[in-house]
């Protein structure tokens, strides 16, 4: 099963925590991003291997724009 | 989260259907067990006949809480409820009135009898009618354990809290009425199961991951409403309430942890609406032994903004609370509201307004403890001076403003920072936030006119707060609990 984690609200991609084949357990962080003044981090809610990031540093995410895929 | 939909699904359309070979002496299903498996053992006294009515009722303690409960009987036309058995719960609702303890509603039933016509609506209207009659005097707690479609589906939605297991489902019209109309597939756990209520609806305050769960988190639901004890300020001890926070005021952080620190240690606890609206954290503890009601932005999500939905779930706790005399603790670290057209759409401005409503109406104490910032119009949502709050305390390096300050001089000197080459703009910007805190004054400001009473320590706050909390006149408000 593949979990697709999203941004929660637009927002600028500042940091990006994990790369395409790393293992990652629950909550560990996918990327970070900033909005409201904040740095908000994305936990993953499964864990798994990272097969696909769909972002890059200093992209603008939409509410729901997939960050990455873990399976 | 993972589960086995068609499985799930099928066994639940079964289940109303009258599964065949199921031994009605020792079914799980039937109402006496789940009765027994809620209450206290060997405390359970029926208040009602075990006959073909379709629902059974009994009174009992519950780790020592005297309550009433009643309990769809699943094995008779899956729980369907006819004249007699809304009679029972009826009956069961004037028991508990006139004993002032709360309410249990076991409920596994695909809703009014359809061999008994209008007069089964009619019945199930009357529970209906005495719900709300109950509503903001007794704690009413609904545990669905099965199917509960159409009336059996509001009836849960008209208590104060809502508890699902894994096999309940809820919802107005099932998977086969949906499909024919508008031809939507979908399957009971898909359409009312604990992740769309979850999530999405927020029509479930918890999601329990057993029937056993179910049945407990019910247990300590009455036990946190209907015995709240005495707070015991010299019994609440310190802790730094800012250990789990990150070191930059930038960064988000899990508020969780920081509930954990403030309520008592190893005393029962529950958290309501935990995956819906979870930029804001409603939850039920105690402090210095005695229920509390924590309302908390939560940073992690949607940076901790209010929204709809936020707005909505504290609004309906903070007046549950306020209806049993619990006291609030509203921890807030807020930036604003969410800014969006879709917010906007989705009412945002009705929804917000009824926190605004709830907190002023509130007559328990309630008391607001800034941690890190409170910026505009939601800084007032969040049970500030203005609302009537019992106290504000601020932590030292608490923002209290408008807006943050670089925000404001955007706005300020929009016109003199177009003029500034661009690669001093941030110093200027920097140079002209300073200003602007010393200027608007900020949180020795705010104390200086009042809307912040104190600003204290985090490692003193359990105290402070259990304190003005204790000081305080100890009310209930006069009103009921509608499910905003």
């Amino acid at each position: 099963m593949s979990h697709r984690i999203a941004s929660d609200l637009v927002a600028n991609v500042i940091g990006i925590s994990v790369a395409v084949g790393d293992r990652v357990e629950v909550g560990a962080e996918i990327a970070l991003l900033e909005s409201m003044k904040m740095e908000i981090p994305v936990l993953t809610e499964e864990a798994g291997t990272v097969i696909e990031v769909k972002v890059h540093l200093g992209d603008v995410v939409q509410e729901g724009d997939v960050l990455a895929i873990v399976e | 989260m993972t589960h086995a939909p068609n499985e799930a699904a099928a066994a639940v359309s079964r289940a109303g259907a009258g599964k065949a070979k199921v031994d009605r002496a020792t079914d799980p299903r039937r109402p006496r067990l789940r009765l027994e498996a809620f209450f206290d053992a060997g405390s359970v006294e029926l208040i009602s006949p075990e006959d073909d009515s379709g629902m059974l009722a009994a009174v009992g303690t519950v780790g020592g809480v005297r309550v009433t409960a009643f309990a769809s009987d699943a094995t008779i036309m899956g729980g369907a409820m006819g004249i007699a058995g809304c009679r029972v719960v009826v009956d069961a609702y004037e028991r508990a009135l006139a004993d002032e303890t709360p309410i249990v509603g076991l409920w596994h039933s695909g809703g009014a009898r359809l061999p008994e016509g209008v007069g089964s609506l009619h019945a199930v209207g009357e529970i209906f009618a005495i719900q709300t009659r109950a509503s903001g005097v007794i704690p009413q707690i609904s545990i669905v354990l099965g199917a509960a479609a159409g009336g059996a589906a509001y009836g849960p939605a008209l208590t104060d809290l809502v508890i699902l297991a894994p096999e309940g489902r809820i919802f107005v019209t099932g998977p086969d009425v949906v499909r024919s109309v508008t031809g939507e597939a979908v399957d009971a756990l898909r359409l009312g199961g604990p992740e769309p209520h979850g999530r999405r609806s927020g029509v479930v305050h918890y999601i329990a991951d057993s029937e056993a769960d179910a049945l407990a988190t019910g247990g300590v639901m009455c036990r946190l409403l209907a015995d709240q004890g005495e707070l015991d300020v010299a019994a609440v001890t310190d802790v730094d309430l800012e250990r789990s926070f990150p070191e930059s005021h930038k960064r988000a952080y899990d508020v969780h942890p920081v509930i954990t620190d403030l309520l008592d240690d190893g005393a029962e606890t529950v958290e309501v609406h935990a995956k819906w609206a979870p930029n804001m954290v409603t939850q039920l503890g105690r402090l210095g032994g005695r229920t509390v009601g924590v309302v908390a932005n939560n940073p992690m999500k949607l940076g901790g903004c209010l929204d709809s939905p936020s707005a909505e779930k504290a609004a309906r706790f903070v007046r549950m609370c306020d209806a049993f005399g619990v006291p609030l603790i509203v921890l807030v670290d807020v930036p604003g509201y969410l800014p969006g057209v879709g917010q906007e759409w989705d009412g945002v401005v009705r929804r917000g307004a009824k926190l605004l409503h709830a907190f002023a109406e509130a007559v328990v104490p309630r008391v607001t403890l800034v941690t890190r910032k409170t910026y505009g119009g939601a800084y007032i949502a969040m049970n500030s001076r203005s609302l009537g709050a019992t106290k504000v305390f601020a932590w030292p390096d608490a923002h209290v403003a408008v807006m943050g300050s670089v925000a404001a001089i955007r706005i300020l000197h929009r016109r003199r920072l177009a003029e500034v080459a661009p690669d001093e703009v941030a110093a200027v910007e920097e140079e002209l936030a300073a200003e602007h805190d010393r200027l608007s004054g900020g949180l020795p400001r705010a104390v200086e006119i009042g809307v912040v009473d104190e600003v204290i320590e985090p490692s003193s706050s359990r105290s402070k707060l259990a304190q003005a909390i204790a000081e305080a006149p100890q009310r209930r408000g006069r009103h009921n609990n509608i499910p905003l």
